[in-house]
């Protein structure tokens, strides 16, 4: 059908990025308002929470693991760290709270890693797939998240708090900073280190990764524990939006999050997918839902969209595989 | 039962994959009422020719006869049709049902009961305790098939086999897992069957069964086929030659000769069920031959040098200091690399290009700090490919996509890559075409040259012979010889590895 192997090439290897320029092409003459600089950064600041920690699921999944416990993670950060914050700043320490913020947010990121790390010693000590052990602290977060609210959303923040995840910096969203700064960081880490290179060997075949010396098992320890750092990243984020750490937010990410990475073209089976791809998807959503919204189309309706695309970009990747084996 | 003598024929069956010829227009002829043995050395075509007898694949070329009538098999279910049915090395019944399930699995007899279809037990276990009566078999087909031992399962494969009524029964190294009054009894079934002018091919590598079973050997060699002999006139010595062919002097350079300094020296290593006892030497640039058969313990030896399956006991000195083999990271800065049996599962990352692949092992030469280098990178890339002449492409695409000899090579470039001081090759020529076996061999010489040593497991024993300095004889798990090639010959060899095996 296609007369240059070149054309062919470029259609193939990069189907969903035309796919989604034609879909902003189509949106900027149809939808009123969607080519504004000031819409493009709103598309940007909303799928920049889900964003970091999609980058952070990618490297999980290559790696050939899982993490379904994020989106309770991300509920959980913002809820310790509102409680670390009240706590500092109440009676018994009586910290300013331009001191007892920094350490809440730093007790936060470290509490995070250490969960992502305890999910990597379950899977590599005890053999506990990381599926069952994220669907435990999926729960067990979320739990843990209403015990130390006591069910009720805490607000000790003040009003430059709302910097992080409202703010703006040169005139761009900062919490759409913060989501290009982690997107930069993880695509130098997964190209141009041999950590990098190492997560993709382990994904691709553990076996072989170990036989040549490689330590399969703390890769996957990072690899978890660095994406558990990138929820409760989100959640601090997702704190200062809202401006109080509330137990129910988040509810579902994990779902979004692995769609957007599986749209992007990483395999399930591990070893396959890019960085870059997630940034893709991850954008593709967000473009959806922005235009969908611009356009009136009705939530229930993104809902089947969203669920249409996740099957059509997988086809796309599978019959590209297909075509490129033969 | 009906008892016809059936045959089964192939007329110039060939069968090609890109880059290599699996099996070469092969014309033979089997009858029924004898046991036909089919054997050779790995790669020989067994396993094509009776994957093309299965269905499971299709000939380039050539044609398949049950009977003298021509059948084209494009489906397992079209040989299964015709007659020819296979009993796979590996077993396949359903460890939770029956025996009398398992036998009756597909067609199990059903009667109706208030309107509906519903399975007849009473007639399934009647059925089935007929089938296996009428063999001479004695198990009862109430038994769960997974708490009978693998020679049980065994006769219950081919008593499901039998009773199809096949024309051809192909077994495919059916006592690899039994031991030796096992495979007595299955031999009387084997006979039984025979008796009922069944074709029965039988595939095997253990050459001392021949004279037992079979009435004629069948013998192939680089997919083609060498020649049936009766087994009477045949000796084990005729057939050695026939599998190997007339060996090919590639003497290896003169003057390559090991260092005085020994590198490795193991001391009374042991592994449960794997070996005993291992207590050998290999000096700098030594190439040290380990022959055995397979589950002699020789691949389990091997990894517990690297470090993958520790040993239970024993001492490892590596320039008499003694080392604790505990993790393959640990003897790879000690300078150990391994190449392991299986390429495709333990030594490549098969989704990953050739570049990711040779720099696996390496990957803290070509960082600084953890932040790779791509110069230097593209530098190690572009000297392994031209130091082993690895034909590649693109460096960039998925290594699945080489062939086998060059995946090998990828693997060793891997390890050459570390500036290793001892490499244990384990089977590095299966699968490989015979010039790549000649750059294999010559690899292993030229690092000989520069002080690295080998540990070479082969089951290619004309190869170890052309190859090694010294070869250590294997059998169950113990080291039981040590002779230089000059000093033997292949059949004494063989012979070694073989006695009061099974």
């Amino acid at each position: 059908m296609i007369a240059s192997p070149k054309l062919r090439s470029l259609l193939s290897e990069g189907i969903l990025e035309i796919i989604l320029v034609l879909f902003c092409i189509f949106l900027s003459f149809s939808a009123p308002g969607f080519l504004t600089a000031g819409n493009l950064l709103n598309v940007l600041r909303n799928v920049s929470m889900q964003g970091v920690i999609a980058f952070g699921m990618t490297m999980v999944i290559i790696s050939g693991e899982i993490d379904l416990s994020v989106g309770s993670a991300v509920a959980f950060a913002g809820c310790l760290t509102a409680f670390i914050t009240q706590t500092l700043a109440g009676d018994t320490f009586g910290l300013p709270l331009h001191v007892a913020i920094p350490i809440a947010i730093c007790a936060t990121l470290t509490v995070g890693f250490f969960v992502g790390t305890f999910t990597g010693i379950m899977r590599t000590k005890f053999q506990v797939p990381s599926f069952i052990t994220t669907l435990a602290l999926m729960t067990g977060l979320s739990g843990a998240a209403e015990l130390i609210t006591n069910g009720f959303p805490l607000t000790p923040f003040p009003s430059w708090y709302n910097f992080i995840g409202g703010g703006y910096l040169f005139g761009i969203p900062f919490p759409a900073l913060i989501f290009l700064l982690v997107f930069a960081t993880l695509q130098f880490l997964m190209n141009y280190t041999s950590f990098g290179r190492s997560v993709y060997a382990v994904g691709g075949n553990a076996e072989a990764a170990r036989l040549s010396g490689i330590d399969v098992n703390r890769v996957k320890r990072l690899v978890l524990g660095t994406t558990a750092l990138l929820a409760a990243l989100s959640g601090i984020m997702q704190s200062s939006e809202i401006m109080s750490g509330t137990a129910t937010t988040a509810k579902g990410w994990e779902l979004d999050i692995i769609a957007a990475v599986i749209i992007g073209g990483t395999s399930l089976m591990g070893g396959v997918g890019r960085i870059w791809g997630t940034m893709i998807g991850v954008v593709f959503l967000g473009v959806i839902m922005n235009g969908m919204t611009l356009l009136n189309v009705s939530e229930y309706w993104q809902h089947v969209v969203r669920g249409a695309l996740i099957l059509v970009a997988v086809l796309l990747n599978l019959l590209q595989k297909g075509k490129s084996q033969r | 039962m009906d008892s016809a003598v059936h045959r089964l024929e192939t007329v110039s069956l060939r069968k090609e994959y890109p880059g290599t010829l699996a099996l070469d227009d092969v014309s033979v002829s089997f009858t029924g009422g004898k046991i036909h043995a089919l054997i050779g050395k790995n790669g020989a075509g067994k396993s094509t020719l009776v994957k093309l007898l299965a269905g499971a694949i299709q000939p380039t070329r050539g044609s398949i006869l049950v009977n003298g009538e021509e059948v084209r098999l494009r489906s397992p279910r079209d040989a299964l049709r015709r007659g020819i049915i296979t009993v796979h090395q590996e077993l396949s019944l359903v460890p939770e049902l029956s025996v009398a399930e398992n036998v009756l699995l597909g067609r199990l007899p059903r009667k109706p009961w208030l309107g509906v279809s519903i399975i007849d037990w009473r007639t399934v276990f009647d059925r089935a305790k007929d089938i296996l009566t009428n063999l001479g078999i004695d198990i009862d087909v109430r038994l769960k098939a997974g708490r009978l031992g693998v020679a049980q399962q065994q006769v219950v494969e081919i008593a499901k086999a039998m009773s199809y009524n096949p024309s051809v029964l192909i077994l495919d190294e059916p006592t690899s897992a039994l031991a030796q009054h096992e495979t007595e009894r299955l031999f009387e079934l084997l006979r039984t069957l025979a008796a009922r002018g069944v074709v029965l091919l039988y595939i095997t590598h253990r050459l001392q069964e021949l004279q037992r079973i079979a009435d004629t050997v069948t013998v192939l060699r680089n997919g083609s086929l060498v020649g049936v002999v009766d087994i009477a006139e045949a000796s084990t010595a005729r057939i050695v030659q026939m599998m190997f062919g007339e060996i090919l002097q590639r003497t290896k350079p003169a003057g390559l000769v090991a260092r005085e300094e020994p590198f490795m020296e193991v001391r009374k290593l042991s592994k449960r069920n794997a070996f005993r006892n291992i207590h050998f030497t290999v000096r700098r640039g030594e190439i040290l031959g380990i022959a055995g058969l397979l589950g002699s313990g020789r691949t389990e030896l091997l990894r517990a040098l690297f470090g993958a399956d520790p040993p239970d006991e024993g001492e490892i000195l590596i320039e008499g200091t003694a080392v604790r083999p505990s993790s393959p990271m640990e003897m790879k800065r000690l300078g150990v690399a391994l190449t392991p049996e299986n390429r495709k599962e333990q030594g490549l990352v098969l989704p990953l290009s050739t570049r990711l692949n040779v720099c696996l092992s390496s990957l803290d030469r070509i960082t600084t700090g953890g932040f790779l280098t791509r110069a230097r990178e593209r530098a190690v890339v572009e000297k392994s490919i031209r130091d082993l002449d690895i034909a590649v492409a693109n460096a960039e695409a998925p290594v699945a996509s080489l062939s086998g000899g060059n995946q090998q090579k990828v693997v060793v470039g891997k390890w050459l890559n570390i500036e290793p001081r001892l490499v244990l090759f384990d089977e590095p020529t299966r699968g490989i075409d015979l010039q790549a076996k000649q750059q294999m061999f010559q690899i292993i010489w030229d690092m000989s040259a520069r002080g690295i040593g080998s540990i070479v497991v082969s089951s290619e024993l004309e190869e170890l012979l052309d190859v090694c300095h010294r070869i250590l004889i294997m059998r169950q798990g113990e080291i039981v010889g040590e002779v230089r090639p000059s000093d033997i010959s292949l059949d004494q060899l063989f012979a070694a590895c073989m006695e009061e095996q099974a």
